[in-house]
């Protein structure tokens, strides 16, 4: 853990409100350059975790390091961030290019530079024509865009924003979603964005943490803590999974079998003892649909829903529903009713002991 | 609400004010434009003459100019003490906030006269400051606070307290706490934040409030002539004197310039503030 | 965001202080004196007597001008509520250049210098020999019309347009639908403002001063008068105590029925 290369760290920090605390004992590295989200539903304490950061609000306990200096004790308007707001915050009584130009008028930028540097940031975000204009004539997207010029042109060296594109429509969002992704790699700046859309958050990141109580239930990469997540809360909370609970018989140091009521089940996981009680989780695009008898679990087909690119196959086990995403690209047609086999690889079984509740 | 019913809805209410509101003030300006007469309420022949006379005279200049300085020191002194307090009542949790609201209300719905009183209670010779100042030996005779100009700023300017705190309190609660968390995310520390983002943000309850006391201020007739003396008489005290007096054309021209006075200052003030509806850009 | 302890926090805290003092120190000053046993103004008293309100009520012309202030206001309270409900409910849903300059005329008196207006007034009575009573009432009731229409406004403003319309949708007719449906969901805003115009017209001076005349004088102007004129100041005292506890009661009446907040939202 060197200092020297994270932008943001938050040291065992904690905040209560009254009787709720919302941040449990938390602690981030977050490495300079990259961009990292806060995951989990409403409640979770990751707004709560970016205020902090900020310094809206102050720990009960713990510190908060931004580019190595202890900031605990300082106030928001002396820290180096800047932040989009939820509800984008544009000063209604300033226009477009006055709002970009806040910040450099508060670091007391000569008016010429500052001129250039607004022109800059408003190109960067593509609403170049738009410095006149006032925020209530703008559409959403465009005060998004603004809410970003604003924050970026200061050159923070954290960037925060508090579910930045929760406003948006669909469309829209995945748009902004790329743009956003390319525009803080171009710049470099350190990014932290809380939301509570999971597929957001595996689009955007470098790296997630998901929350959930006000604590953080696991960190990685997109890719690690959805294929490899470690409870049974972030495997449902980062999409839909296929749970079967079972009892593991057999360990053969590199894979285990797991009794269930559906039949046996294979899968990759070193270090657990035979007679532990188990939670299987497959990802429904693991999971692949057969007709043929030969191996895999039965299973009945109970609803068919077509996605467009993707059909949702609905079926019943022994050991529970099951939930398979099966590409359109051939012919394959399902029938409601129909008796059936899933099957799946070994590796694609995810292996979580349930926490004592 | 469709049709014919509509109207039967609006006709009461509109009917009665045009008659009751608009229709009188037609009235009064169109005898403004008439010569006085000793027999009737006013006489035949048109004329300006009683505008010409009020605007003319240096008597009624230095009135005119008395009642503008004297709204302008209570505008002054009600926005120094009722902005802050406008602030601190903002910040206060909602309950909190409603239940103070509420306290200031209260002193509005107390008639002026009451009010006024209170303060010949606590100015006149045997008020309550005389009485505290000679029972502590500091003087001998008691002070002539009451029946002047500065009784009347005193009185007036409690007395209109209120609607100043309440206009501004209401403005700035309503304010998105994201727009000072934004100024402050871009550098802006509590004094920056309060002059480029809070105080432009507050500019209609302050405008809403100036207006509302400086209209109020012109047509404070009781509380003049109870608490101020034969030298603080403003524009609406002789709008008074001539209604009973009957001078009914004089009374009606002065009643007019006092309007005019007022359309004025509200042109100027809203020229000077330009109150913004304030919807922003924020959910 | 809380109040903490800054320069700017003692600044406000101060002007508060002083604010609430200069505001309410001096009704307090009229409500105690109220009690006083003396024969004339000290302050404090020495001691507790309701002699001065059995002084209030054993004067005819103080019990004359309390009853027609009571009166008054019942009467023009629910004229100027009837009219302003009507008038709300006219503008609820209605928007546009008419619509504003109608809205704008219904809230005028309350901006609008009462005393012109008292002026105004007098001239037209005398013009056509108005009587008194009916010429204050209907000047009240003026005044008062702002404060129902502005309250049922934003009652009627609130409403879902879906349940007057599911109202129709139903059979009921626009009548029907005025009484059955719209009515009974802001009545609130009716009570409320019914409230305001009385408390409003109780205490009214300025086209009083004008309107009232020999033997038919409201409260507020006996206790001009008589402060004018140098008369009994303790009696006085007992006279405005009595209008303050009836506004007392009053605003706790419409805070248990409305709630706070809309009496300071004005709704």
């Amino acid at each position: 853990m060197s200092d020297g290369a994270n932008d943001v760290r938050l040291e065992r920090v904690r905040k209560s409100f009254g009787a709720v605390t919302a941040v449990d004992n938390v602690s981030i590295d977050i490495p300079r350059g990259s961009i990292f989200s806060l995951l989990g539903p409403s409640g979770c304490g990751k707004t709560t975790t970016l205020r902090l950061i900020a310094g809206f609000e102050q720990p009960d306990a713990g510190d908060v390091y931004i580019r190595g200096a202890c900031v605990t004790s300082i106030r928001p308007y002396r820290r180096d961030f800047s932040m989009v707001f939820q509800s984008y915050a544009l000063f209604p009584h300033l226009t477009v290019a006055e709002n970009v130009g806040f910040g450099l008028r508060m670091r007391r930028v000569p008016r010429h530079e500052r001129a250039a540097a607004v022109r800059n940031a408003l190109q960067l975000v593509k609403l170049d024509a738009l410095g006149d204009r006032y925020p209530r004539q703008l559409s959403g997207g465009q005060q998004q865009r603004v809410a970003l010029a604003r924050a970026i042109v200061v050159k923070p060296a954290v960037l925060l924003l508090d579910e930045p594109l929760g406003a948006l429509d669909k469309l829209l969002r995945e748009e902004m979603q790329v743009e956003l992704r390319s525009l803080q790699q171009r710049l470099g700046i350190t990014a932290v964005f809380v939301t509570h859309d999971q597929e957001e958050a595996l689009t955007l990141s470098d790296r997630v943490a998901v929350m959930r109580n006000g604590i953080i239930e696991q960190i990685g990469a997109p890719r690690e803590i959805y294929e490899r997540p470690r409870s049974e809360f972030v495997a449902g909370f980062l999409g839909a999974s296929n749970f079967i609970d079972g009892l593991v018989v057999a360990n053969d140091g590199a894979a285990i079998v797991v009794d269930t009521r559906a039949g046996r089940v294979a899968a990759t996981a070193a270090d657990i003892a035979p007679g532990t009680t188990v939670r299987i989780a497959v990802r429904p695009e693991r999971v692949r649909v057969q007709r043929s008898t030969d191996g895999g679990m039965p299973a009945r087909i109970r609803d068919i829903v077509y996605r467009g690119p993707i059909t949702h196959l609905y079926m019943d086990s022994a050991a529970g529903p099951m939930l398979s995403y099966r590409q359109n690209a051939g012919a394959e047609t399902w029938r409601i009713g129909e008796e059936i086999r899933c099957v799946w690889d070994a590796e694609s079984a995810i292996v979580i002991v349930p926490e004592r509740a | 609400m469709k049709g014919g019913w509509a109207w039967a809805l609006v006709l009461p209410p509109l009917g009665t004010t045009l008659v009751l509101f608009v229709g009188p003030l037609v009235y009064l300006f169109w005898v403004s434009l008439h010569t006085a007469s000793q027999s009737e309420l006013y006489g035949h022949a048109l004329t300006i003459q009683n505008y010409m006379a009020i605007l003319g005279d240096a008597f009624y200049l230095a009135i005119i100019r008395r009642t503008l300085a004297v709204a302008a020191v209570i505008l002054g002194i009600s926005l120094l003490i009722g902005y802050p307090v406008a602030y601190f009542v903002a910040l206060q949790p909602a309950r909190r906030r409603m239940a103070i609201l509420l306290l200031l209300l209260f002193p509005l719905m107390v008639s002026n006269v009451v009010r006024a009183y209170g303060w010949v209670a606590i100015l006149g010779r045997r008020g309550v400051v005389n009485t505290t100042l000679r029972d502590l030996g500091l003087i001998d005779v008691p002070l002539e606070l009451l029946y002047t100009t500065e009784a009347v700023v005193v009185g007036l300017m409690t007395i209109l307290l209120p609607y100043m705190v309440i206009s501004i309190a209401n403005t700035l609660a309503s304010l998105d706490p994201r727009y000072q968390e934004a100024a402050q995310a871009l550098g802006a520390g509590p004094v920056r934040t309060f002059v480029h983002v809070t105080l432009p943000l507050s500019t209609p309850g302050v405008a809403s409030g100036m207006l509302l006391v400086f209209l109020l201020t012109l047509s404070a007739y009781v509380t003049i002539a109870l608490l101020g003396g034969p030298r603080s008489k403003l524009l609406v005290s002789m709008v008074y004197d001539s209604v009973t007096a009957f001078q009914w054309p004089h009374a009606a021209a002065l009643a007019f310039v006092l309007l005019g006075l007022a359309l004025a200052a509200t042109a100027f003030l809203l020229a000077a503030l330009r109150p913004r509806r304030v919807q922003g850009a924020g959910r | 965001m809380t109040d903490r302890y800054t320069v700017g926090g003692l600044l406000r805290g101060t002007a508060t202080t002083i604010a609430f003092a200069l505001i309410i120190v001096p009704i307090v000053i009229v409500v105690v004196t109220a009690f006083s046993p003396n024969d004339y103004f000290e302050f404090p008293p020495r001691g507790l007597s309701m002699r001065w309100f059995a002084e209030f009520f054993r004067l005819e012309n103080m019990r004359n001008a309390f009853a027609l202030s009571l009166e008054l206001a019942l009467l023009a309270a629910t004229l100027s509520t009837v009219l302003g409900t009507l008038g709300a409910l006219f503008l609820a849903r209605r928007r546009g250049i008419v619509a504003g300059a109608l809205q704008a005329l219904f809230l005028a008196p309350l901006v609008f210098p009462t005393i012109i207006l008292g002026v105004a007034l007098l001239l037209l009575y005398k013009t056509i020999g108005m009587p008194i009573f009916p010429g204050l009432l209907l000047a009240h009731a003026i005044i008062g019309l702002p404060y129902g229409f502005r309250t049922v406004l934003a009652s009627a403003q609130s409403l879902d347009p879906a349940l007057e319309e599911a109202g129709e949708s139903l059979g009921a007719g626009p009548l029907r639908t005025l009484f059955l449906v719209t009515l009974p969901l802001v009545w609130q805003g009716v009570l409320s403002g019914w409230l305001f115009a009385f408390i409003v017209s109780f205490g009214e001076l300025n086209t009083a001063l004008f309107l009232t005349g020999p033997g038919l004088t409201t409260l507020p102007i006996e206790i001009f008068s008589y402060l004018q004129f140098q008369g009994s100041q303790l009696v006085i005292a007992a006279a405005s105590t009595l209008q303050i506890g009836l506004i007392i009661v009053m605003v706790a009446a419409i805070e248990r029925i409305v709630g706070i907040g809309r009496i300071i939202r004005g709704r």
